[in-house]
């Protein structure tokens, strides 16, 4: 039920519900509900507002102590949202459904921008710096990390905010999304099919072997390098080959977890070295 | 790695393990960085007086890194914590050679962020007291209290890797270099080809995780430009935009045709 009460909810709340959000979002995450106490302590400025009754703001709270889980920069726009909601008086359940309706979406989407393709694009980048001695890299991964962690949950949070619960529905369902991520993808395919050779360029084999070959009549003995066999059957082979091994013990049948991957490659490359093959 | 350079004091070791506390909690929240390896491993490198070696460990770490994200809460590889001891034990063994410190380090590194893996399991399973205690407090209308138990909840993350640093770098710092010290030249070069084996699990598991059965001319585009074009990685992020494009002018120009 509505309650028209003077909740007279400003600007300097909804602030405080911004800056809680933004700085302490995720301290109190934990397996059973995840970031529900952070949800909760982060819209708590707006809740003491709007229930007139310690016991009426007993009930919100527990309300938003359910479990929430989603990617937090993205989750801005859902919390931005729930404050318009809550500030306008909307019944608990409508809150409820908002939050667990977008909380899955918007954790894929995004894992997706971040994890997959803008952290590994800034990644590979600071990282080639870095590795050149370049304190460019540090300065890349931070503003990186403010862009994501400050711009991003700011505008979000006043999108969400001020248009409700309409925008935050309209990205996740609607097509301006999709065309965003299908160019991420292909730019992102595209930059990783460049990064595995060059990144993994030391993955090679130090194995010669010795052929007889006959130079102008005469026998003579010849050491080739097994590596540049292999350049000339396809530059890059052995990278190519550990990655593609590392993708079938994770998408094949085995299906293990990447800390089983890891410590099978970490087996194989010291091995390999141990023998002299790699 | 002869010269043995004066192991750190309880100075050293507080201010990195306070470093720790602040990055893994920064991952929490405000998100912005810290606990990634570059930033972890650079700031390190400033403490203990060796950027570009910070710079190098971490550089390697974050491609190791690629790909791996705490999808769901998932536990991964601590490679913050390993950065950060692999800087430090790394600066120990310097002289004058970036590259044989950066093998040294990662030869602490990578294990230490596999092992832990498991004290990140054990501080994640702790977290839960506190939202039971807010539950309570609620319950109680203290509301002071779920303030306190939000913010407290951040212990078990920054503690389950301030000590461990704290110990290494005060407590370890003879031993480990000790070990170094021991550590027979073959072992080193296996360890460093494992250095260069493993970021091919990043490349899978960001693979593994985009459609590339749907998309993968693309990937081969992008091997073609490096392996054979030597295209730098600028060139390839510009040809990856324009492939974008031309994917969607296609597409539409099929629609309307």
């Amino acid at each position: 039920m509505p309650n028209n009460n003077d909740k007279n909810v400003t600007k300097r709340d909804l602030w405080r519900v911004l800056l809680r959000y933004m700085f302490t979002f995720q301290w109190s995450w934990n397996y059973e509900r995840m970031q529900a106490l952070g949800f909760a302590w982060s819209i708590m400025p707006i809740l003491e507002k709007v229930n007139e009754t310690k016991e009426d703001l007993k009930l919100s709270l527990q309300r938003h102590l359910n479990f929430f889980n989603t990617h937090p920069p993205m989750g801005a726009g859902i919390i931005g949202a729930a404050a318009a909601l809550e500030e306008q008086g909307a019944e608990g359940e409508a809150v409820d459904s908002l939050k667990v309706g977008l909380m899955g979406p918007l954790a894929g989407i995004g894992d997706t921008l971040f994890a997959i393709l803008t952290r590994p694009i800034i990644g590979v980048f600071a990282a080639s710096m870095a590795l050149g001695g370049s304190m460019g890299g540090f300065w890349l991964m931070i503003l990186f990390g403010l862009f994501w962690g400050i711009g991003v949950k700011i505008y979000l949070f006043w999108q969400g905010y001020q248009r409700g619960a309409d925008i935050v529905q309209d990205t996740a369902a609607g097509g301006t999304m999709d065309k965003l991520t299908t160019s991420a993808t292909i730019l992102g395919l595209t930059v990783i099919g460049g990064f595995v050779p060059s990144i993994l360029s030391g993955v090679t084999t130090p194995l010669e072997y010795t052929e007889t070959v006959e130079v102008e009549g005469e026998l003579t003995e010849q050491v080739v390098a097994v590596q540049d066999v292999l350049d000339q059957l396809l530059p890059y082979l052995i990278p190519v080959l550990f990655v593609a091994l590392a993708y079938w013990m994770l998408r094949g049948p085995l299906k293990w977890s990447p800390i089983k991957v890891l410590l099978a490659l970490v087996v194989i490359a010291f091995g390999g070295s141990l023998i002299g093959i790699l | 790695m002869e010269e043995v350079v004066s192991p750190y004091g309880i100075g050293t070791a507080l201010v990195l393990g306070l470093w720790a506390y602040i990055a893994i909690v920064s991952m929490l929240a405000p998100n912005i960085s810290f606990h990634e390896p570059i930033v972890a491993g650079a700031v390190t490198g400033i403490i203990v007086g060796n950027i570009p070696l910070g710079l190098a460990v971490g550089g390697t770490l974050m491609i190791i890194s690629l790909g791996m994200h705490t999808y769901g809460g998932a536990t991964i590889p601590d490679f913050l914590t390993g950065a950060i001891l692999g800087t430090a034990f790394g600066a120990l063994a310097y002289d004058g050679n970036v590259e044989s410190a950066m093998a040294t380090g990662l030869t602490i590194a990578v294990p230490a962020a596999l092992l832990m893996t498991q004290l990140d399991v054990f501080g994640r399973a702790i977290t839960t007291v506190f939202i039971h205690g807010a539950d309570k407090y609620v319950e109680d209308g203290n509301f002071r209290g779920v303030t306190l138990m939000h913010i407290l909840g951040q212990l078990p993350w920054g503690l389950t890797r301030a000590i461990p640093v704290f110990l290494a770098i005060w407590l370890g710092a003879g031993p480990v270099q000790r070990f170094m010290e021991w550590i027979p030249e073959w072992f080193q070069e296996a360890i460093s080809t494992t250095g260069s084996v493993l970021p091919a699990l990043g490349f899978a598991l960001l693979l593994s995780m985009l459609p590339v059965k749907k998309y993968w001319p693309f990937l081969v585009i992008g091997f073609i430009l490096f392996a054979y074009l030597e295209v730098p990685v600028i060139g390839l992020a510009i040809a990856g935009a324009a492939l974008a494009a031309l994917y969607f002018h296609m597409k539409e120009g099929e629609a309307s045709a």
